[in-house]
């Protein structure tokens, strides 16, 4: 290469590139923060945002509640001085902001007290479905080898009736709040668990797990680094849904006599009981109010589901 | 293959034998006064020997396994012995297996048009009108509890629209109501799920690659997105199907349909074992067969999925 | 010779006019139910849901009229021995077995009592009613139990093919009111031994004498019942169809039923009645429903075996003493706890006896008049003066020997939406009455399965709720719960009523009542004597009476079979129904009309 260039080419333009060993090994830094990015996008939804807000204003409001001052036990029946008669099926009025129910007792408490209950029930055995089913479902659709046993435990437990050990567990163990705790831990997280095992049996194959295999990655390190992050989305958007849908369950089994007794409120007890009434106007408040709260709940619990799910899909980053 | 599904067949026979079992245990720690009605307390000791005894279940526990089992090869189900005294059990069930099975197909299959249909939409759409009035669709399914809306409909429903209340086999206009509130959950279900699941599709490379190609949105959409959106949701098919067979407790009571649903739950709280087994036996046949028939339709839909050992797969 | 001819067809013809309008018309019956059969085999069921079907397809020797007296029903005449161990009695003859499709099968002879009796008396059948019978029969109980193999020593007998013949243990005097239930009803022979195991599985294995047959039976969807036209009384017969559809949410689906007039009668549940009586229309259109013979009370455990958290040592101390008992008895405010089960009257439902009114009658004096059970009879126990005066009596003679307050264990059905609230209306209620330093009461739930053999049976409880029906038309069958060898409340172990001969003073009394067979009316008061003592010194409290409420119907009341107990009530035979629904006004007028004559027929009537 001759030292001289061409007339034309200005040389001041032009600056030796003296080689250095450290610039070379400079990688490219990124501050990308996997966390943080899903947060911001999750932000930037308006509407998952307010609902966020309302959720936990509704959930403080929950546990404030019974602090504030005068409110009316959930229990207490409320007796009218004048006639010593119940004050029942009362509608909404300034006592009585939900109105009473049938043997007097104060609506608005009942509620409050029943969503704590309900949200209690949901958020333990929601936390418990997630720990078991995801670990118990990861480990079902990836290793091969335990494919066979763990699918054997999934179609037993699945097979046998809910309402059997139900029926069983409020007879040993007597109805009550425990009780149904531990009857829904024990049967609600195989959904989540098949639900992950499918997911994963879809991408377990994959090339890039294949890689991390010739690698020698441990099980432990492919699950938690290759498979689950790549889920992250929906198992999000099942968990979400899981906290309303236990709620779901729960009037369910109060519709088939396996719930909790009317003497702990509880959304589903609120709700069947009001269910039963509906068809008289005037008393159609004692459904229209738990009915309220539960969507409330539900709704927020799905999009925000939702919102998230969308926003832990690492190509919705900016 | 044939090996994986021999396997899996006799995986399938061993988890029935223990499904049945310990549902037959169970049963048993129930208390022996359930089986009794309301005037237990009148009954002398010889009495309630002599129907303990004719119900079979004076007989040591193993000794009334044995029993089933060998009757069971034999293809005899059992007799029920409180629901309906003497009856065989198949003669229980077999009527109303179909009142719950064709509702419970024509339900599933419209709320699989309509609701892949919406979700298909709704992803296409994103963020636009449908999409919301969707989304408030699925959100208001999931929010009200179905015993209140199933109740709603039905009351309000056949009065505004002339139907009657109860269904009644020989009345057409009685089987609308039921079969589309049936399938109002499913319809919210499966627009949801393929809406989740095409939208994590279409930010995909492959379809940026597609697009940058010049491919019409509509062969992406179809060839491409539905395809390995669906993927995962062809698990649960053959299972909804076959699981129609236990029907649905609500909409079956309300509209006096006389299937299964609720059949499940009144034996186990009036303690009629040798129903309870069949039953248990039936609908863990049909659940076992549906999560087979699911992985292999995944299978075939996702040529990467690899049920058997072959290269690569470990 | 012309003009006599037309004066009879003029005769005739205006004699049938009047036929034809003097026979009742009627439409047919609908309704929907909720609890499906188990059975038609009427010889081993005990429970309500079947004996609605076989009260109408099965008749009996005897049964009830109107009024409740008892009239020659499949019997014509009866008599018994001097000692009153025997009875005899001769068949009406014509009467035959129809099947499902009303074609004749066979003649009713004597030896279809016979042939009943002995499936009845055979233990592998288990039957649930069988211990009624064999209560009575001679000799039955040993058969039953298998320690007699000879059929022919049992008590029950055809002497010849239309006079039937029983011989009783010892004389009973109720034994006529037995022979309405259906361990009294007959079978035919042949075809029970051909049906076998599938006898009464479906309305096409099963013979019927009675006044209906069903015609058409499908589990879970419906059944139909229709009108006998083989029928030995068909003229009595108004109603030609009985429709019912099964729906399990009957209940809350009725009201609207109803309304849309798709369904002749409806029960209104106790959560709709307070808007059903506001609005006008539909207030004209309910009236109240007939209240029945089953009983409940508050008992009070003698024998108490509860966990250690709840001071059972403490509870015994305490309702051994009188005053205590009765500081409780007065102050359960019966009206409010019955408010949570029927908002609207619920004075209808209370009673201040354990014998209900109405049930038996002797002389045209009712029971609950006689002796000193009249004034516990007249008096509601609810007062809150005499509460707090034996509250102090008792604080005062229980200070240092029990712990106050007192914990009172309370179970309750959680599976009872009613009973919940009511537990909880009983609690505060008591508590704020007599003030938490003297009870604290402690409602425990249970759930519904096994709940009596979880609670009453096994003595787990201190107070509990407890309900009782009655066996046959005599109170002797009220006595039942309360002596040795029950188990509802043990008042056989409370402190300081034993007597010389072992047994406490209500045991001697009841005895001595059940001892009286001759001179009914003497029965009776004896009977009555024992209860108020019972009642008296507070072993319970009496709460209520079942049945009761509100129904929309457009059946005809006051036409059908009055009984105190058993299955006649659940005839349809002398019944109509009308066009329009009847509104209380006109039920009360019927029901005054209907309780003066009943006044008279008991007075006349032999029985």
């Amino acid at each position: 290469m001759s030292d001289r260039l061409p007339e034309a080419i200005d040389p001041s333009l032009f600056e030796f590139a003296e080689f250095d060993e450290g610039a070379g090994e400079r990688i490219g830094y990124s501050d990308y923060s996997y966390w943080k990015s899903t947060f911001k996008v999750f932000l930037k939804n308006r509407m998952a945002l307010h609902l966020l807000i309302v959720l936990i204003a509704l959930l403080l409001f929950t546990f404030v509640q019974p602090l504030l001052p005068g409110q009316n036990s959930p229990t207490k029946i409320n007796i009218d001085p004048a006639t010593s008669v119940q004050m029942r099926n009362k509608p909404p009025d300034s006592t009585f902001w939900f109105g009473t129910n049938s043997i007097g007792q104060d609506l608005w408490a009942r509620i409050w007290s029943g969503t704590r209950t309900s949200l209690l029930i949901g958020l333990i055995v929601g936390f418990f479905e997630m720990l078991v089913g995801i670990i118990y479902g990861a480990l079902w659709g990836y290793v091969r080898k335990l494919d066979r046993a763990m699918t054997e435990v999934y179609n037993v437990l699945n097979n046998i009736p809910t309402t059997i050990i139900l029926l069983l567990m409020a007879y040993i163990l007597r109805p009550g709040f425990r009780t149904m705790i531990i009857a829904m831990c024990l049967t609600g997280w195989l959904g989540l668990a098949r639900f992950v095992r499918n997911q994963i049996v879809i991408i377990r194959d994959r090339e890039y797990n294949l890689a991390s295999r010739c690698l020698g990655t441990p099980t432990r390190r492919i699950i938690g680094r290759n498979l689950l992050p790549y889920l992250v989305s929906v198992i999000m958007l099942q968990t979400a849904l899981s906290i309303p849908g236990t709620i779901g369950w729960e009037v369910f089994l109060t519709y088939i006599g396996l719930g909790l007794p009317v003497s702990i409120p509880s959304l589903g007890n609120l709700v069947n009981e009001g269910r039963l009434i509906m068809m008289s106007p005037d008393l159609r408040y004692q459904l229209i109010f738990p009915t309220i709260v539960l969507s409330i709940i539900t709704i927020s619990f799905y999009v925000l589901g939702n919102a998230f799910a969308d926003a832990s899909d690492p190509r919705n980053h900016v | 293959m044939i090996r994986y599904v021999l396997k899996r067949f006799l995986q399938s026979m061993i988890t029935l034998f223990i499904v049945v079992s310990m549902v037959f245990l169970l049963m048993r720690l129930l208390p022996l006064e359930g089986y009794f009605g309301d005037g237990y307390d009148k009954l002398s000791a010889v009495q309630k020997t002599a129907a303990l005894e004719r119900m079979g279940l004076l007989d040591p526990w193993y000794s009334q396994l044995g029993h089933f089992y060998l009757k069971l090869a034999r293809g005899d189900l059992g007799t029920s012995i409180i629901y309906r005294r003497d009856v065989p059990v198949t003669e229980v069930i077999a009527p109303r297996i179909p009142y719950s099975m064709y509702f419970g197909i024509t339900a599933t299959l419209m709320a699989l048009v309509l609701g892949l249909t919406l979700g298909v939409f709704m992803a296409r759409k994103k963020g636009k009108t449908l999409d919301r009035a969707g989304t408030a669709y699925i959100v208001l399914i999931n929010a009200v509890p179905s015993a209140v809306y199933l109740l709603f409909i039905q009351l309000y429903g056949t009065s505004l629209f002339n139907l009657p209340i109860l269904f009644d086999r020989y009345r057409v206009k009685s089987w609308i109501l039921p079969a589309i509130s049936l399938s109002l959950g499913g319809v919210a279900g499966y627009a949801m799920w393929i809406r989740r699941y095409m939208v994590d599709e279409l930010n995909k490379d492959y379809i940026k690659l597609a697009r940058a190609k010049g491919l019409p949105e509509k062969l992406i959409m179809i060839r491409h997105v539905m395809r390995n959106a669906f993927v995962p949701m062809a698990q649960y098919l053959p299972a909804a199907i076959l699981s129609t067979i236990s029907g649905s407790i609500y909409i079956e009571s309300l509209y006096s349909i006389p299937g299964m649903g609720g059949l499940l739950v009144d034996v186990i709280q009036r303690q009629d074992n040798p129903m309870v087994q069949a039953l248990v036996l039936i609908f863990s046949s049909v659940g076992i067969i549906g999560l087979f028939l699911g992985d292999i339709l995944m299978a075939i839909f996702d040529p990467r999925i690899k049920l058997v050992k072959g290269e690569g797969a470990r | 010779m012309k003009r006599s001819l037309f004066f009879c067809l003029a005769t005739v013809l205006l004699f049938s006019a009047a036929i034809a309008g003097a026979a009742p018309k009627s439409e047919d019956f609908y309704s929907v139910y909720s609890g499906e059969l188990t059975t038609l085999n009427y010889l081993v069921v005990a429970a309500e849901n079947e004996h609605s079907v076989i009260a109408n397809v099965i008749d009996g020797l005897v049964e009830y009229d109107k009024y409740g007296v008892l009239v020659p029903s499949l019997a014509t005449d009866w008599s018994n021995s001097a000692d009153g161990k025997t009875w005899t009695f001769t068949l009406r003859k014509g009467v035959k077995w129809v099947d499902t499709k009303g074609k004749d099968y066979a003649e009713v002879v004597a030896q279809d009592w016979v042939d009943a009796a002995k499936y009845l008396f055979d233990k592998k059948n288990a039957s649930l009613t069988a211990n009624i019978a064999y209560a009575v029969i001679k000799n039955a109980k040993p058969y039953f139990e298998g320690k007699l193999t000879d059929f022919s020593q049992v008590g029950v007998k055809a002497l010849d093919k239309y006079t039937l013949q029983y011989t009783l243990e010892k004389p009973v005097p109720y034994f006529l009111s037995m022979l309405t239930y259906v361990c009294f009803l007959p079978v035919n022979g042949d075809f029970l031994a051909k049906a076998g195991a599938r006898f009464g599985t479906d309305n096409k294995n099963i013979l019927y004498n009675g006044a209906y047959i069903v015609d058409n039976f499908e589990p879970q969807v419906g059944r139909r019942l229709v009108r006998n036209d083989k029928y030995w009384d068909k003229d009595h017969v108004y109603i030609k169809r009985l429709n019912y559809k099964y729906n399990k949410e009957a209940s809350t689906l009725g009201p609207e039923l109803f309304l849309r007039g798709e369904i002749s009668s409806v029960a209104i549940p106790s959560s709709l009645i307070d808007s059903w009586m506001k609005d006008s229309a539909k207030k004209a259109i309910v009236r109240p429903a007939e209240t029945s013979s089953y009983t409940y009370f508050y008992a009070f455990n003698f024998n108490p075996n509860f966990e250690a958290q709840y001071e059972p040592d403490n509870w015994k101390v305490v309702v051994n003493n009188k005053n205590f008992r009765e500081a409780l008895f007065h102050a359960l405010d019966r009206r409010a706890a019955m408010m949570t089960a029927e908002p609207y009257a619920p004075e209808r439902r209370l009673q201040n006896t354990i014998t209900p009114r109405n049930f038996v009658n002797a002389g045209g004096k009712d029971y609950v008049d006689m002796a000193d059970l009249a004034k516990f009879a007249k008096t509601d126990s609810f007062s809150k003066a005499l509460a707090l005066d034996f509250k102090a009596k008792a604080m005062a003679e229980l200070a240092g020997k029990a712990k106050f307050p007192v914990k009172v264990m309370m179970p309750y059905n959680a599976g009872s939406t009613d009973w919940t609230n009511r537990a909880q209306v009983v609690e505060q209620q008591l508590e704020n009455l007599l003030g938490k330093d003297f009870i604290d009461i402690l409602p425990v739930s249970f759930p519904a399965t096994n709940f009596l053999g979880a609670t009453r049976r096994k003595g787990n409880y201190a107070l509990q709720e407890c309900n009782w029906g009655p066996d046959y038309a005599d109170p002797e069958t009220y006595t039942d719960p309360f002596v040795t060898g029950s188990n509802y409340n043990w008042p056989e172990k409370a402190a300081g009523y034993a007597q010389a001969n072992g047994k406490t003073t209500y045991e001697n009394m009841v005895d001595a009542a059940k001892a009286e067979v001759v001179n009914i009316a003497k029965r009776y008061d004896l009977f009555a004597k024992a209860e108020a003592y019972f009642i008296g010194e507070a072993f319970v409290i009496p709460y209520a009476i079942g049945g009761g409420g509100f129904e929309a119907s457009k059946l005809e009341p006051f036409s059908y079979p009055f009984a105190p107990f058993g299955m006649s009530y659940l005839k349809f035979k002398g019944q109509t129904v009308m066009q329009r629904p009847l509104s209380t006004e006109a039920y009360n007028k019927l029901k005054d009309t209907w309780e003066s004559e009943r006044e008279e027929a008991l007075k006349k009537s032999k029985f």
